[in-house]
């Protein structure tokens, strides 16, 4: 029996439709605000008749640097970020799975505490390691302190995932003669690719929308990344607030994203493990 | 056919074979020798150890002392690839991400078999246990009978040195399982390679097993055929343990005492034991009754027509009886 059989159909509906507008209204505003000229904007319910333009997006787009700059830059250091962290979280993650006790305990506890840090009181010891370094205005090296904060979240999801595995599916592999690279590319890693995908979401949205470090580590606005260019684009002129503008750079900014989503969702949602012990 | 399995015949000996762990024995002394071919079941209740000497062959745990040989090879520290060893678990470890086809070639691929040969030792497992036509399905499209197939073609391909199998049947339910047991004696018994089987459940080890080895607390209590362990059972836990139902214990009062089988009782004229039938089960072929005693309750499997209630003289043949020690419980 589903749980909110119970439940009237009407209610039910309605409810659906409160959380649908409670999480959808605002992007639906900025679509359509987007879409408008100040001036429509401005007088309301003038009526939707006229007052559409594509005159934000023209001119986001042929702004000096051209949005799409940002969109490129941001999936660069996302893309770069998720992969390294990926690449670092994945090993851990396994080893730690596969170990007990104390151990175990106090490499997860430091993690969860690390995971749970708010990270935005770093940004200034950040800073001072991009001078000491050299790596202010290098859009690359963003890539280190995004993996280096994502990491902990990452080790704690991957970690579960790998413990979920029933074990009797590596020790099979292990007893056919697979090395530990052949069990990892073709039992384990392709089993745990719902939890891999969803954290590197995880990832990719954490360094998307990161907004201090890219902030202080990066000055020429050809690098910047999409949330500061955003915040440029806000604060552009100090007598009126691009209404217009604003929403068109966040409906691009979040197209990528979306598509993401929809690439992903299959693998998201796919529960691949099942039958693999007891029916 | 014969199973596929190494060219010449392997034995399996375990001597002195311990296990702790974290203070407290699983292990204590194990001393087995299977032959090739032969198919030994190792029986107890869950906690036993069964399973852990399966895992100390299969080198997926260490053991604490003793030695494993495999063809009078020393196996006892080599990592568990290179022992060369099939086991199918309870739970059947299929990959659930692959093909029933991939699922068995997989191995072989990264063992660098040639693909002729592959192909030839795929076609011919699938055909040996009907799997032609399951070849392209997923394991979650399969039955808990099926699956258990699978497993099985692909312990075969290993090609192994000794067949491991950790409660393959417990996961069906009991008429296939009843099916299965000749076919799965087939399948793997009487090859080059030894056969070790756990179980807890003793009708499925006496169908399948040549011998039998009782364990209880780490330790063997008997090992040996299915009709030694019967017949002669060599102490009061394999006595209790083994046969269906439990045997009737006389305490005797020189310190000894009697075990004498439920099928073993017989209704006599006079001068037996006096009891009243107090419970009755109807199991068609014969009946199970329950008798009450001035020596105790009673299990009688008998085929009469005794109604609950009536009084009989139950007696024995003195040589169905099974004389222990009451003290150390071993058999005099």
């Amino acid at each position: 029996m589903r749980p909110d059989a119970d439940l009237r159909p009407g209610l039910r509906r309605t409810l659906i439709g409160l959380v649908l507008i409670w999480s959808l209204g605002p992007m639906l505003w900025q679509l359509y605000s987007s879409f408008r000229t100040p001036a429509a904007l401005l007088a309301g319910g003038a009526g939707l008749g006229s007052g559409w333009t594509l005159a934000h997006y023209v001119a986001v787009l042929q702004g000096d640097p051209p949005f799409w700059r940002y969109l490129l830059n941001s999936t660069v250091v996302g893309s770069l970020s998720t992969l390294l962290t990926l690449i670092l979280a994945i090993p851990c993650a396994y080893a730690l799975s596969r170990r007990g006790g104390l151990l175990r305990l106090l490499v997860g506890g430091g993690l969860l505490a690390a995971a749970v840090f708010p990270y935005v009181l770093l940004f200034l010891a950040l800073l001072q390691v991009a001078r000491n370094f050299g790596l202010a205005n290098n859009l690359l090296a963003l890539c280190l302190p995004y993996a280096g904060l994502s990491l902990p979240l990452a080790v704690l999801l991957l970690q579960a995932a790998f413990a979920e595995l029933p074990v009797e599916l590596e020790e099979n592999a292990v007893l056919e003669g697979f090395s530990l690279g052949q069990r990892l590319r073709w039992i384990l890693l392709p089993l745990m690719a719902p939890a891999i995908v969803s954290t590197a979401l995880l990832v990719f949205l954490f360094s998307w929308n990161e907004f201090p470090i890219a902030l202080t580590w990066l000055s020429r606005s050809e690098l910047l990344t999409l949330a500061p260019a955003m915040a440029r684009i806000a604060g552009s002129s100090v007598f009126s607030v691009p209404f217009g503008a604003f929403a068109a750079a966040t409906v691009l900014g979040s197209v990528p994203l979306l598509a993401l989503l929809l690439l992903f969702q299959r693998q998201i949602v796919a529960g691949l493990t099942q039958g693999a012990i007891k029916g | 056919m014969t199973p596929p399995s190494s060219d010449t015949g392997s034995c399996l000996r375990l001597s002195r074979l311990q296990r702790h762990l974290g203070g407290r024995t699983i292990l204590d002394g194990i001393d087995l020798d299977v032959n090739a071919g032969e198919c030994l079941a190792l029986l107890g209740p869950s906690g036993c150890g069964k399973s852990t000497i399966l895992r100390l062959i299969a080198g997926l745990d260490r053991g604490d002392g003793g030695s494993i040989k495999l063809d009078g090879r020393d196996v006892t520290a080599l990592p568990p690839a290179q022992r060369q060893v099939a086991m199918v678990f309870q739970s059947y470890a299929l990959y659930p991400h692959l093909s029933v086809e991939r699922n068995l070639s997989l191995g072989m691929e990264l063992r660098g078999i040639p693909r002729e040969r592959r192909e030839q030792d795929l076609v011919r497992v699938l055909t040996m246990l009907q799997l032609e036509d399951l070849r392209r399905r997923r394991p979650a499209e399969l039955s808990g009978g099926q699956r258990q197939r699978v497993a099985l073609a692909r312990a075969l391909l290993r090609r192994p040195r000794v067949f491991l199998l950790d409660e393959p049947m417990s996961n069906l339910d009991a008429q296939l399982r009843e099916e299965l047991r000749p076919q799965l004696r087939q399948i793997l018994c009487g090859g080059s390679a030894p056969v070790v089987y756990v179980t807890h459940d003793q009708q499925e080890a006496m169908g399948i097993a040549d011998r039998i080895a009782v364990l209880q607390d780490g330790r063997i209590q008997q090992c040996g055929t299915p009709q030694d362990l019967y017949s002669k059972p060599a102490n009061l836990y394999v006595a209790g343990f083994i046969g269906r139902p439990k045997i009737n214990l006389l305490p005797q009062t020189d310190g000894t005492i009697i075990g004498i089988r439920p099928e073993h009782l017989e209704a006599v004229g006079q001068g037996g034991l006096a009891a009243q039938v107090i419970n009755r089960e109807w199991h068609g072929a014969s009946q199970q009754l329950t008798l009450s005693t001035a020596r105790g309750e009673l299990r009688w499997t008998c085929d009469g027509n005794q109604a609950v209630g009536e009084t009989v003289q139950i007696g024995w043949d003195q040589h169905h009886e099974h004389r222990f020690d009451q003290q150390s419980g071993v058999r005099l």
